[in-house]
């Protein structure tokens, strides 16, 4: 509980500290991170269908304010709860035939029916095809979320996450949360126990992907801009699964540790190494990647929950 | 005439999907390891064989054999460093050390060759042949028949010899085999060295025809995961069929319906096949 | 360094005319130099065009930067620095942007608030310029677009964007202004093939040329958009020789490039001319991989060479001593955007952003100015340079040579295309 005090106090402090716009820009792209690695975690990490594909309502929910921005001259966050309602859709048509799939083979159907609707939008002309769709430039009044600076971003933002975590704790300490461990744990041993397996991986489904759409709309009203790749992208899903795998898939706060650690390092191997041109960047990024699956699989999180009793007995000490 | 042009083309790319596709379905049918690395194999493969033609010169023989010799200490080398310490681990790890692996080598090769698109200087394998009116590129032939033989010489060393049946045995199952005297460590070792040499003859083959970069991983790494799935995990004869069948959709749909619609096409039957065969073709339920 | 600037002037003012004592004079004291921030992809997919164009942007720098006397006609080489702000130097801050539109946005951010830089340059795809400059237009800081092509950056009633690069509109009146001239020469022309690859790049430019071809009255009997990162094209080689059309134009990347000249030899399939629409065509890889099969080939460009000891020449030579390589239209098109901003610069005599961007927008730079083939630089209210124009280029031996317009020619165009049967 205070550590949760503590951490909302740092994020209520960041963008007072570091005014500048260029920090503010990270502290936003952390918190857009947070905000899909948490939502993939609800099923990905809480009940373990490794989703690779999460980018399918990511997209669908950055797609939808700038179609109706684009088509009717609409705010675009009139296309924000349309994007919630075609990926939880989605959400059903995707996960009732591959719920029957386990491990990899659910994997693979995500990878493959995301990639499926990148091909498709990228030649659907309606969708702005290849060449992708523009937000408003200047806002046309406060309704189009169009902002001069990154501050009501970052709040915006903030106040997503807080919800979403709060649902995931919510979820956690419900009936639904003991379901997804026990599926988590073995569907056998699960569907044994009377837990209604695939009802409750269905669900877990369709609240990821509506938080995961809103996020996707998060995306692409601060961006302005969305196209195939940054939308559907492969790397997008990856994003999220490696957010989440590397804070600690499963766990409240892994996601948000993952983004804490990812987003920074991301942004500062580029701004430090990027215009060398080098490719550096990413090699550091791979590396370090690398070194944390190879020593901690379990995530940092697991290992601050193994360091921290030590520390906390050293200072009492 | 036109379709059978058509079909030919089809296969002879397939038969090379079909090669470095048995690399993956075989550590991943034995060690239940999904590896996102795969397409950065067949990338060094590439550059592997550029290598051998700049500084020793020599034919497709000689630069195939040195790929698939530098990616199968390669593949053991990254078996015993990663893939040992994680692969039983969660599989999230897995995900996690190997994109990280394919983001290592494929940045690695572009700091060491930039950026820049290489091809192979002009081989010996210039020509094209006229059968009965069909022309056959001979570089693509040459590359499509080795495919092939070595995709049934991998499947018949998995069931035919004694190494390939202790593999197959730790597939099966690692504790039975292990009462037996098998090593599964070494027998694991094995088989990341034979996928990731698959996947680098399989690039040193795709290189005398096709300009390449670093990135160029990415399509063939997504490419393998489609063919693997489909044929079934761990079956080699399954990606071997699969590869051709994909090859084939590939270019009927391209001559068809056009080519943006032949990803469409082949990704569309994967979901559907999905849906009815979630084991892939001749993958076990 | 006080001293390094002082002796560079004079050595400069003591071997040039006497005019450039008084700006001797004036950069005794060392100014500030200029921060230049530059936008360009040097990772990911388009990383080989991002990295070229980063070399190239440098050397524009280091002749602004140094005197090059020798560089006959173009602005602010003669002197060491830009005369007009102390000899104020250029300080190039480059960014990758990764082919990323939101990381393009956030590194925008970057070069604006934390290095401070006084004018931006880039960004190469289009949509990272689309996402990046509308940074730019909030904080009032110019934008220079080097060589991105869609044509709505500029239809967002921007204030500080200014674009030197032709647009896919201009080259597709080209290509048809071309197709008559042949057409009147007694080279059939009358029907045509559009190839491009599916991204933003060739669905605009592919586009363009459809809709031009047809207001022409030229059949078009193929269009096909396909997806850069193919491992096989056969089938849309098989479809083009089913057509037959008189000219087949390819919007395409490198490697795609390379892989449609193989294997249209491959399947024997020679059209009389297959016009290339820069990009993959321009990239140095693209010769040496082809040129023994697709002799004649043609090409859209700016960019020429030239007599060896021209001002273009020796720019290629200190491009080639840098990389290794000849400098390529795409790269060359970003160096003239930087030399046009110097220009813009010096006429400022600040670097008051306000001050910037009305130079700008009074540039008026001559063809004799310029590095690039432009009819000159002069942007229009949206920003986009209105003189801005392309030669064509036809593949001979191991070089490009400039064939059209008849103007600027400086070998006969060849007509059918040889391919490998030179």
């Amino acid at each position: 509980m205070k550590g949760t005090i503590a951490l909302c106090l740092a994020f209520l402090a960041y963008p007072f500290v570091f005014s500048n716009a260029f920090y503010l820009d990270i502290g936003v792209a952390l918190l857009l991170a947070a905000i899909s690695a948490s939502a993939w975690n609800i099923v990905g990490g809480y009940a373990g269908q490794v989703s690779v594909g999460h980018c399918m309502f990511f997209g669908v929910g950055a797609y939808l304010p700038l179609l109706v921005y684009q088509h009717w001259q609409l705010p675009p966050i009139v296309g924000v709860p349309v994007g919630i309602a075609i990926s939880l859709v989605l959400a059903v048509l995707v996960g009732l035939p591959t719920f029957r799939l386990s491990g990899h083979y659910f994997s693979m159907a995500t990878i493959a029916v995301a990639e499926l609707i990148r091909l498709v939008v990228s030649t659907w002309d309606f969708a702005g095809a290849a060449i992708g769709l523009q937000g408003p430039a200047v806002g046309r009044g406060w309704y189009d979320l169009t902002f001069r600076g990154e501050l009501p971003y970052y709040f915006i933002f903030l106040g997503v996450l807080v919800i979403v975590l709060a649902v995931t704790w919510q979820v956690q300490r419900t009936r639904f949360g003991y379901y997804l461990r026990a599926i988590k744990a073995g569907e056998r041993a699960a569907r044994s126990l009377g837990v209604p397996v695939r009802r409750t991986k269905l669900y877990a489904l369709m609240l990821s992907a509506a938080f995961t759409s809103v996020a996707g709309s998060l995306y692409a009203i601060k961006t302005g801009f969305i196209d195939p790749d940054s939308g559907f992208g492969i790397l997008v899903s990856v994003q999220m699964v490696i957010i989440a795998a590397l804070g600690g898939a499963g766990t409240l706060y892994g996601p948000l540790v993952g983004a804490l650690i990812l987003i920074p390092l991301q942004t500062a191997t580029n701004t430090w190494f990027g215009g060398g041109g080098t490719g550096l960047t990413y090699i550091l990024y791979g590396g370090i990647i690398v070194i944390i699956a190879r020593f901690e699989p379990g995530g940092l999180h697991e290992m601050w929950q193994r360091i921290a009793p030590k520390l906390w007995k050293r200072h009492a000490a | 005439m036109l379709l059978l042009q058509v079909i030919v083309g089809g296969l002879l790319l397939g038969a090379i999907y079909a090669l470095f596709s048995s690399g993956l379905t075989l550590i991943w049918g034995m060690m239940n390891f999904i590896n996102f690395a795969h397409g950065e194999f067949v990338m060094l493969g590439m550059y592997v064989a550029l290598l051998v033609v700049v500084w020793l010169g020599g034919g497709p023989a000689t630069f195939g054999f040195a790929a698939a010799v530098a990616l199968f200490v390669l593949g053991v080398l990254v078996y015993g460093s990663l893939i040992r310490h994680v692969t039983r681990g969660p599989m999230l790890a897995q995900i996690l050390s190997t994109f990280g692996l394919a983001l290592l080598l494929r940045y690695t090769a572009f700091w060491i060759f930039s950026a820049n698109i290489v091809s192979l200087p002009q081989t010996s394998l210039g020509g094209t042949l006229n059968i009965l009116g069909i022309l056959v590129p001979v570089a693509q032939l040459v590359a499509g028949i080795t495919a092939a033989v070595l995709t049934v010489a991998m499947h018949l060393f998995l069931t035919g010899t004694t190494i390939g049946s202790k593999l197959l045995a730790v597939a099966e199952d690692r504790n039975a085999a292990m009462l037996m005297g098998i090593r599964p460590d070494r027998m694991q070792a094995l088989a990341w060295g034979l996928a990731a040499a698959s996947a680098g003859i399989a690039g040193a083959l795709m290189a005398i025809s096709y300009p390449w970069s670093p990135s160029v991983g990415e399509t063939f790494g997504l490419m393998a995961f489609v063919v693997v799935t489909f044929g079934g995990f761990g079956s080699v004869p399954g990606a071997m069929y699969a590869g051709l069948i994909i090859g084939l959709i590939q270019a009927l749909s391209a001559f068809y319906f056009g080519p943006i619609y032949k990803d469409i096409v082949v990704y569309g039957l994967f979901v559907a096949l999905l849906w009815f065969r979630p084991q892939g073709l001749l993958g076990k339920a | 360094m006080v001293k390094q600037v002082n002796r560079r002037t004079v050595l400069a003012g003591a071997g040039a005319a006497a005019t450039s004592l008084a700006t001797g004079a004036s950069s005794v004291r060392a100014a500030d130099p200029v921060k230049v921030g530059v936008l360009f992809p040097l990772t990911g997919n388009a990383a080989a065009a991002g990295q070229a164009s980063k070399a190239a942007v440098e050397i524009a720098a280091e002749i602004v930067n140094d005197a090059h006397p020798e560089l006959v006609g173009i602005p602010l080489a003669k002197d060491a620095g830009i005369p007009g702000l102390g000899g104020a130097k250029l300080e190039l801050v480059f960014i990758d942007h990764q082919g990323n539109p939101s990381v393009a946005q956030q590194q925008a951010l970057r070069l604006i608030n934390q290095d401070k830089v006084n004018v931006l340059l880039g960004a190469y795809q289009s949509s990272c310029t689309l996402t990046a400059t509308p940074v730019a237009e909030r904080n009032g800081i110019p934008f220079v677009v080097g060589d991105s092509a869609a044509g709505n950056i500029t239809q967002r009633g921007f204030k500080w964007l200014f674009r030197v690069t032709p647009i896919a509109s201009d080259f597709a009146a080209a290509y048809m202004t071309f197709f008559a001239d042949m057409n009147k020469a007694g080279h059939k022309v009358a029907s045509v093939a559009v190839v491009n690859e599916n991204t933003d790049y060739g669905t605009s430019v592919g586009d363009a040329v459809e809709a031009a071809a047809k207001k022409a009255g030229l059949t078009v009997s193929n269009r096909i958009p396909y997806s850069a990162s193919t491992t096989d094209v056969s089938a849309q080689v098989l479809q083009l020789k089913d057509k037959n059309p008189d000219v087949v134009i390819f919007i395409s990347y490198t490697a795609d490039a390379i892989l449609y000249m193989k294997t249209m030899k491959n399947l024997d399939y020679m059209p009389a001319m297959v016009l290339g629409d820069d990009s993959g065509f321009s990239d140095p890889s693209f010769i040496p991989a082809i040129q023994d099969i697709a002799q004649g080939v043609m090409n859209r460009s700016a960019w020429d060479i030239g007599k060896p000891g021209s001002t273009t020449s020796k720019i290629n030579d200190m491009y080639k001593g840098k990389t290794g390589r000849d400098l390529d239209d795409t790269s060359g098109r970003n160096m003239q955007a930087m030399l046009t901003l110097a220009d813009a610069l010096n006429r400022a005599g600040s670097v008051d952003p306000a001050k910037i961007q009305a130079a700008l927008i009074a540039t008026d730079l001559k063809p004799e100015q310029l590095m690039m083939g432009y009819r000159g630089v002069k942007f229009d209210e949206t920003g986009q340079n209105i003189l801005a124009s392309t030669y064509l280029i036809q593949l001979k031996g191991k070089d490009y040579k400039v064939v059209w317009p008849d103007a600027n020619a400086t070998e006969k165009l060849v007509w059918p295309m040889k391919g490998w049967k030179a």
